[in-house]
């Protein structure tokens, strides 16, 4: 495998998830090795425009900080500066992601000197507009240039705010297609120092003619709008110059602006019409009619973004600049290219959004909900039918406009479109008729819901599309779930429920009429659902429903089957009759049928839930049957959703049986603060110590061949509640703590089972035992399953457990009682193997830190007791092992020089070097380091 | 104005290939991460994926994100073609709440522009490149968007795929402005070719009440008889407003302006569309009806075809293809001809008339005779065509022809350049979606599509 294919696979895997890759190495280390290999002068070109996409993808990630951000934003500065003329696009790329890089680790923000300079830089290379000696293949390179420029300012708005005359001077030399580059620089300063402009209480002809001669540094300090530069149409208020202001300089400009505007891409185009139609929008002295000559240009274009500019312009100026002739031509372009055959269908679903927003001079409301323009007549809508050959997003979209439009419509017009429209809903349910892919049956039932949102007042149509549906249902009772769906809908969404109800007994005469030959198993469980919606309605009388279930299982064999399913959404249908309002006219028959199901269902959980019912439907009146079937909503009223849970299918029950979730957290590991001494291997054997003379490594070494010797790691927490959480759960039970890995360097946790905690008690304490397979810092992600007092079932996430790397530290693995000269033969000898480089994964560093206020003996009595080797008081030489499963030793001697304190490290395993230097880093942070690496 | 992020993802292998993340644009709003869901098993109903009242009719869709608080991508735009899905997420420069109506948000259509110049760079223009070729410029696509999307900021779209970069020499550097669509300046002879298509739609149904609708679509003209809903390229420099205003949705529409349509433009380096159209037509090229009936295990078919006087007997080819759906397989076929040759497809479950080049001397050809399903195999399904819902469709190309009437005058050219070119100008008509409908089943559409249409 060659060295790219190694990047491509690393870089592969960290977009895939940064988190996870992070997982097994640090972002300092991967960052480091990043830039290590763009320096390499070997590696080619693709390979490091690879390296440097992960710097333009995730700059955050891999420079959490702004010091790290600067720090690297150098590193790629020398990188830059290294790379020959000849690779532009490497250059290019780097460029960028320098760029990237300032801009996100707020350098720009904080006006660091990286930032400063790498500004400057990126000026200096787009004045140097003399490249014709290398040819034009460095044009790119002061594109991008101009590129970095244009999003530093759009970060940073006013920074080139008093360059605004040089950058004048090079847009207007620049003859080249680099001139689109030039342009969008210049116009984007010029609007963004209009902008800081309007902020000012009183604002000079001078200071106004100041903005476009200027031609001095950097303007730092402007940034007082921060980030806030929204567009002027999200804007309450458009900023705006006082009146009277000399604007004869700046009209010129716009003007040049503006004519040379279609040499420009039509996307660079729009963004270019933007920004001048919010300079105009801000200075009273330019009439919006410079505008003018450009728009017969842009009603023609075929181009959606010059498109939506125009309609931009028409927002912002209305009849300032478009006459009511001009929005009548506009919108019928627009309604044109809504369903022009050329455009694709994102292109004309945007345009019939549009329509739908269209920003009319004379608006009736203006409250940015979705309103048909005045203008649009069902004549002018008429090629907007929706058709059975449309696609979904189409259809739907064009159902909704006409919709509208017929909504607005005079009567005559009105009825002829409403017709065709309902002609449209009838056809498109003929085709669920024939093919029921699910697709075509939520398309369909959409349009209907659109429809029906628009025109249920017109009872006889809306009166036929129950027939319909009923017609439909008899023959696929498939559809019960779409139906009740809907029904749903809407309910919720009418004021009106009349339709809903309709339908409901549409559905339910439907399912009496039926052909018992038609009730089959199958079938039986859809129409049971939609009886059970039924009998939710107060409305309707439910005498039938009854008759039919009790009939049903008379008749057929349900009875003796015993299905549990089929018994159950019977009785599902029974509880929500007996919560009906009118339960006492069909008192008797809903008491027989549950006696029959008692006494005759072959199921016994079945019966025992029939004869439960019929206990409460003949001994509670009907107030205090409804109060006992209420949803229990009520935490604290424990009882009540107990006598509930006990009912098929309903609230109680279903919370009684799933496990609910909680987003916040409810409980909460805390680490148990321990002293080192006091850990020990848990599996540490007693080891014949009597033997004389013998080699302590293999018996140390030889302990390692007994089955899960010295693997483990044992951490211990406290159980507690965490911060704020709900009453409900001040007393939890039989919580179930389950351990997942983010890396795969830990065998699986076991689960922890924990009988309860009581927010008002000693919090009970965990022991997470660990077993590395390499010992690496890692975090667990925490979740636990527990009870709470009312015997409902809670699944929530615990906050992430860090493991940190001296966690996993464990002392030399020899029994206690191991003498001192024992230990320390051990540790020489394993010393002497890792200086040896044996095994091959050895290292030895060195590590120098300068002690402050702090003597050495603290900082090794608070660090390393438990670790010591060596309990000699001599203060000289300090023998210190760290053992981490599986069988990996950091070794330490730790030395007083003359100004310094020098830890030489061994270690069998060099992978672990970067987490001992930076736990050594971390412990003498207060001191002044220096490291050297071996 | 800028794209947050952009995703290529390929349907086939479902793993998500992103492709760009322009994390400076996320100083501008919050930032969320993505998952993608794995299409589970269809179930008739899903409350959360199917609810009614939610709408799907924005060209913008909304990501459910896991994870807690159920955050949400907004605007996702999306371009599906063939198994990739195209998706990027434009910047939205205003506050999230109130979610503020999309023509308000200035990314949105660049979004919309960028997605269709990346489906025209993958695709190119036959729409279903071979495996390696999409390989390679996918490969080449990050180097594309640094030039055309630096730092997620839309400069301008990809080129389209096969566009074979003419050659360029740098421009001189003169007074004048190179534009920025036009990387140099033409090197070689100078040709303006100018090449007129026009495509023919149509859906037509033998039942008198039901009047035939043909819409023309095509490319390119100058002058000829009234154009509407013209669409011109960004590089043409100047419009007359009398070429703009006829347009297909204004019934009153009493313009008598009927050219020249004068499209002065400075032409890019590669091909281009300079103007698109459509015209109505009052009668179709060629007028057909269709009558299928079934007899008892048996479809009876007859089909006639007419070709109109006006349409030059002489075609690059003319093809009737006659698909069967939700039958089993066809067994045996007892249909004549009076003209061309008939074609039973491998599938068996469609009929291939192959007319040829010319029709007969009366500009008719028919078709008559039975097909048996005898077959157990089902044949393809369609939710349209059931029972005796079925349909004709043509394909066919006539050269040197336009229905519009709409040509280009080779004199009429005008060309100031100090290079003589050769000046070339081609018509053809192509069949696009061209329907003969069975009168004598349902149609597929209400009938009042046509009341209200007209």
């Amino acid at each position: 495998m060659t060295i790219t294919d190694l990047w491509d696979q690393k870089i592969s895997a960290f977009q895939l998830s940064p988190s996870q890759f992070l997982a097994t190495t640090t972002s300092e280390s991967f960052l480091a090795e990043l830039l290590h290999e763009l320096r390499n002068d070997k590696a080619n070109d693709h390979l490091k425009i690879l390296l440097v996409s992960v710097l333009l993808d995730h700059p955050t990630i891999l420079c959490p900080s702004s010091s790290v951000g600067e720090e690297t934003a150098l590193e790629l500065l020398s990188v830059f500066s290294h790379t020959p003329q000849k690779s532009i696009i490497l250059k290019c790329n780097v460029m960028l992601a320098i760029t990237n890089v300032i801009i996100c680790t707020s350098c720009l923000a904080n006006h660091t000197k990286m930032a400063e300079d790498w500004l400057d830089l990126l000026f200096q290379m787009i004045q140097d507009t003399n490249d014709y000696r290398c040819g034009l293949s460095q044009q790119p390179i002061r594109a991008t240039a101009c590129d970095c420029l244009r999003e530093m300012e759009t970060c940073s708005p006013g920074l080139l705010s008093q360059k605004l005359e040089a950058l004048y001077l090079l847009k207007q030399q620049e003859t080249t297609v680099l001139h689109q580059s030039y342009c969008m620089l210049y116009t984007l300063g010029l609007k963004n120092a209009i902008r800081i402009l309007t902020t000012q209480k009183d604002v000079t002809d001078l200071e106004f003619k100041s903005i476009l001669g200027g031609n001095e540094g950097f303007a730092w300090k402007s940034n007082q709008l921060g980030l806030t530069l929204l567009p002027i149409n999200m804007m309450v208020q458009v900023p705006r110059l006082p009146p009277g202001l000399d604007c004869k300089e700046l009209k010129s400009i716009m003007s040049s602006l503006l004519e040379e505007s279609y040499l420009q891409t039509p996307i660079s185009q729009s963004a270019l019409l933007r920004e001048l139609v919010e300079v105009v929008a801000m200075v009273p002295g330019l009439s919006p009619t410079l505008f003018k000559s450009q728009l017969l240009r842009l009603f023609g274009t075929a181009d959606v973004s010059l498109m939506h500019a125009t309609l931009f312009m028409k927002d912002t100026f209305t009849d300032s600049l478009f006459t009511a002739e001009d929005e009548n031509f506009l919108l019928k372009r627009l309604v044109g290219t809504a369903q022009h055959p050329l455009l694709r269908i994102p292109e004309k679903l945007f345009y019939m959004e549009c329509i739908l927003h269209f920003p009319e001079n004379r608006p009736i409301s203006s409250s940015g909900e979705e309103s048909l323009p005045v203008l649009v007549t069902p004549r002018l809508a008429a090629s907007l039918h929706p058709t059975v050959f449309n696609d979904s997003a189409t259809m739907l979209c064009r159902l909704n406009l006409l919709c509208l439009v017929h909504l607005e419509a005079d009567e005559g017009e009105a009825d002829k479109g409403i017709r065709y429209l309902f002609e449209h809903i009838m056809a498109l349910l003929k085709i669920i008729d024939n093919d029921g892919s699910r697709e075509v049956v939520v398309t369909s039932f959409r349009a209907l819901f659109i429809f029906l949102m628009h025109f249920n007042g017109m009872e006889n149509l809306s009166e036929k599309v129950i027939d319909k549906l009923c017609d439909m249902y008899s023959r696929h009772s498939r559809l019960a779930p779409n139906l009740i769906g809907l029904a749903n809908r809407i309910q919720e969404h009418l004021d009106d429920p009349v339709w809903s109800v309709k339908l409901l007994i549409g559905l339910q005469k439907c399912i009496m009429e039926m052909p018992p030959l038609q009730l089959t198993i199958h079938n039986l469980s859809w129409h049971l659902k939609v009886l059970k919606r039924v009998a939710q309605e107060g409305q309707i009388t439910q005498r039938n429903t009854i008759y039919l279930l009790l009939n049903i299982l008379i008749n057929s064999n349900l009875c003796e089957r015993g299905n549990w399913q089929v018994g159950n959404a019977v009785l599902a249908v029974c509880r929500n009759l007996l919560e009906h309002p009118s339960i006492d006219q069909v008192f008797i028959e809903l008491a027989d049928l549950l006696q029959y199901i008692s006494v005759h269902y072959d199921d016994t959980d079945i019966k025992d839930h029939a004869r439960f019912y019929y206990t409460l439907l003949t001994n509670l009146s009907w107030e205090k049957l409804a109060g006992v079937l209420v949803k229990g909503l009520d935490g604290g009223r424990a009882k009540e959703r107990s006598h509930s849970a006990i009912m098929a299918e309903n609230e109680g029950i279903a919370s009684n049986l799933t496990v609910h979730k909680t987003n916040r957290h409810v409980l909460q590991l805390i680490k148990v603060q321990e002293e080192a001494s006091q850990r020990s291997s848990g599996s540490s054997e007693l080891l014949e110590t009597t033997g004389e003379a013998k080699n302590w490594l293999e018996v140390y070494q030889g302990q390692f061949h007994t089955p899960g010797f010295g693997s483990d790691v044992n951490l211990r927490y406290n159980l507690t509640h965490a911060k704020d959480t709900d009453p409900l759960f001040d007393k939890v039970f039989t919580i179930c703590l389950h351990f997942e890995l983010k890396d795969s360097n830990y065998a699986k946790v076991n689960d922890i089972h924990v009988p309860c905690v009581f927010r008002d008690r000693k919090p009970p304490e965990v022991k997470v035992k660990l077993k590395p397979f390499q010992p690496y810092p890692t975090t667990l992600c925490v979740s636990a399953v527990f009870t709470t007092q009312d015997g409902r079932s809670w699944h929530s996430q615990l906050p992430d457990v860090s493991v940190s790397f001296p966690e996993i530290f464990l002392p030399l693995p020899l029994p206690p009682n191991t003498s001192c000269e024992c230990k320390e033969q051990v540790f020489d000898r394993i010393w002497e193997a890792a200086a040896s480089e044996n095994p091959d994964k050895s290292a030895i560093s060195l590590f120098c830190f300068k002690t402050g206020d702090e003597s050495l003996a603290d900082l090794i009595k608070a660090h390393f007791q438990g670790y010591l080797i060596t309990d000699q008081q001599s203060k000289i030489l300090w023998k210190v092992l760290f053992f981490l499963p599986p069988m990996c030793h950091v070794l330490l001697k730790i030395t007083q020089a003359e100004d310094a304190i020098q830890v030489s490290i061994a270690t069998d395993n060099w992978e672990l070097l970067p987490f001992v230097n930076s736990y050594l880093q971390n412990i003498t942070d207060h001191c002044s380091t220096t490291v050297t690496d071996d | 104005m800028s794209i947050r992020a952009l995703w290529v993802v390929s349907q086939e292998k479902g793993e998500p290939g992103k492709l760009g993340i322009f994390p400076e644009t996320v100083l501008h709003a919050t930032s969320c991460r993505m998952h993608t869901h794995g299409q589970d098993r269809p179930k008739p109903y899903v409350e959360v994926r199917d609810d009614y009242a939610r709408q799907h009719r924005s060209p913008a869709v909304e990501l459910r994100l896991d994870g807690p608080g159920g955050r949400t991508l907004w605007p996702l735009l999306t371009v599906t073609q063939g198994a990739l899905i195209l998706a990027c997420l434009p910047l939205v420069e205003a506050p999230p709440e109130p979610r503020p109506p999309l023509p308000s948000l200035a990314s949105v259509s660049q979004g919309l522009a960028l997605l269709s110049g990346l489906q025209d760079f993958l695709c190119g223009p036959g729409g279903k490149p071979e495996p390696d070729v999409l390989a390679s410029r996918l490969a080449a696509l990050p180097s594309v968007l640094l030039q055309v999307c630096p730092l997620g900021r839309p400069l301008d779209t990809p080129p389209p795929a096969g566009s074979v970069p003419a050659a360029v020499a740098p421009s001189p550097g003169g007074a004048q402005k190179q534009p920025a669509w036009k990387a140099g300046v033409h090197r070689g002879r100078a040709v303006v070719s100018v090449a007129l298509t026009e495509k023919v739609r149509s859906m037509q149904y033998g039942k008198s009440s039901v009047l035939p609708n043909v819409t023309v679509t095509l490319t390119l003209p100058p002058n000829g008889s009234p154009l509407q809903d013209i669409l011109v390229h960004p590089c043409v420099t100047s419009l007359d407003a009398s070429i703009l205003t006829a347009c297909s949705v204004d019934e009153n529409d009493c313009s008598a302006f009927s050219g020249p349509y004068k499209f002065p433009f400075s032409p890019p380096l590669e091909l281009f569309r300079l103007c698109s159209y459509t015209s109505q037509v009052p009668v179709p090229p060629i007028l057909g009806s269709y009558q299928l009936k079934a007899e008892e295990n048996h479809l009876k078919a007859n089909v006639v075809l007419k070709l109109h006087e006006s349409v030059k007997n002489s075609f690059e080819y003319c093809e009737a293809h006659i698909p069967f759906f939700n039958q089993n397989l066809m067994g045996s076929v007892e249909v004549k001809v009076s003209s061309g040759q008939l074609e039973v497809s491998k599938e068996k479950s469609l009929l291939v008339w192959v007319l040829g080049q010319k029709f007969p001397k009366s500009r008719e050809a028919a078709l008559e005779g039975t097909v048996h399903f005898s077959g157990t195999v089902a044949g393809p399904t369609d939710p349209l065509c059931t029972g005796l819902t079925a349909y004709i469709k043509l394909y066919f190309r006539v050269a040197d022809l336009t229905l519009s009437g709409c040509c280009v005058d080779q004199h009429s050219v005008q060309v100031y350049s100090s290079a003589k070119p050769r000046i070339v100008t081609t018509r053809e008509l192509v069949s696009s979606e061209y329907y003969i409908w069975n009168s004598t089943g349902d149609a597929p559409v209400s009938s009042g599509a046509v009341t209200a249409s007209h």
